[in-house]
């Protein structure tokens, strides 16, 4: 037992050498330089998407999702008594889940439940709903509030996935989001090379 | 296209997008489930596939994966469900057209939920409307039913 770890040590001790001398000869990655300049407008891009009614609706921390549009007469709760779940998953209660009545498409009809695959709420640490630019920004960049995911993956997140991509094809009578899922891909990646600045206040 | 009603396998010719409730009630007459709003507002063509509450009058056909349950396919052997019994002790119905879908919504809960609290009920409920206002008799045979389903279990 004593000559093995002896020789793993001696194994170890060599390995960090010639990995050292490896570091010392390969210059590291410069850290990025934040550039607020080139940083903030294209945050404020992506600021405007996560603040429209058809993401932010459904990243509340009150487990209520919105209704918003001319014909509701301002943003109210969703009606129904609807909800995340007592359990905390997103998807609703026991005899009412969101897959009640949103299917994998949007209703044809004019006020009809918008659909597609997985509808559910964000977990409530990823709130959006009536936070601030700068609130926002902080959530984003922490992975404790936002999934797990480095920037790329959160990019990358919003540029394919089927739910996300609902907020640009919400169904008729909706107003979409700005832009597209590709500008905001664009956009949050811009924002993240430029070294993720955030606003003040 | 093949459906799965109420534990019997039927054929339709259906477009994909045509709702389930059309489906039902126009192709494989299962008039059990009722038109309301046709939205999805109002619950009372409410049916169960693979356990979850539907509204079918918004589902497209096309989309259905599972088994449907409706109103129909509640009693067993002529013996109703202990829902469908409670709703009956506790004369929970006055017009009645919204209780299909109500009974639907009240069996979904109590597969998930054995004993539900009032809050479990509310959260269940909220999307099933009754115009005559029978709320408290429809909270009552819930309870009621939840009872009667433990005795027979």
């Amino acid at each position: 037992m004593s000559v093995h770890r002896t020789l793993l040590t001696i194994l170890a001790m060599s390995l960090a050498g010639a990995f050292g001398a490896a570091a010392q000869e390969t210059p590291a990655a410069p850290p990025v330089v934040v550039d607020a300049a080139r940083g903030l407008p294209e945050w404020d891009k992506v600021y405007a998407v996560f603040t429209h009614p058809r993401c932010a609706s459904c990243h509340v921390e009150d487990n209520r999702p919105r209704w918003s549009g001319a014909h509701y007469g301002g943003t109210r709760v969703h009606g129904f008594n609807v909800q995340g779940g007592s359990d905390g998953s997103g998807f609703g209660n026991p005899g009412l889940r969101c897959n009640t009545c949103h299917f994998e498409s949007n209703s044809s009809v004019l006020h009809g439940p918008p659909g597609v695959v997985g509808w559910h709420l964000a977990p409530p640490e990823m709130v959006w709903w009536e936070k601030s630019s700068a609130e926002i920004c902080a959530q984003i960049k922490d992975p404790a509030r936002n999934g797990g995911r480095t920037l790329a993956e959160i990019a990358v997140h919003v540029r394919d996935d089927e739910l996300v991509g609902w907020g640009w094809a919400p169904g008729p009578g909706r107003e979409p989001a700005p832009g597209s899922a590709e500008a905001t891909y664009e956009a949050l990646t811009r924002w993240s090379e430029s070294g993720a600045p955030c606003p003040s206040g | 296209m093949r459906l799965t009603v109420d534990g019997k396998d039927i054929e339709i010719n259906a477009d994909p997008d045509m709702p389930l409730l059309w489906a039902l009630r126009d192709l494989a007459g299962v008039t059990g489930p009722k038109f309301g709003c046709g939205i999805a507002a109002c619950g009372a063509c409410t049916v169960v596939i693979d356990g979850m509450t539907v509204r079918s009058c918004s589902l497209p056909v096309g989309q259905v994966t599972g088994a449907i349950t409706t109103i129909e396919g509640l009693a067993v052997d002529g013996k109703l469900h202990p829902v469908q019994q409670a709703w009956l002790d506790e004369q929970v119905a006055q017009c009645g057209y919204c209780q299909a879908g109500q009974i639907m919504s009240a069996y979904a809960l109590l597969e998930e939920i054995d004993d539900p609290t009032d809050e479990d009920i509310d959260n269940a409920m909220g999307g099933n409307l009754c115009r005559c206002g029978t709320y408290p008799r429809i909270r009552s045979a819930i309870k009621k039913a939840a009872t009667l389903k433990l005795a027979r279990a």
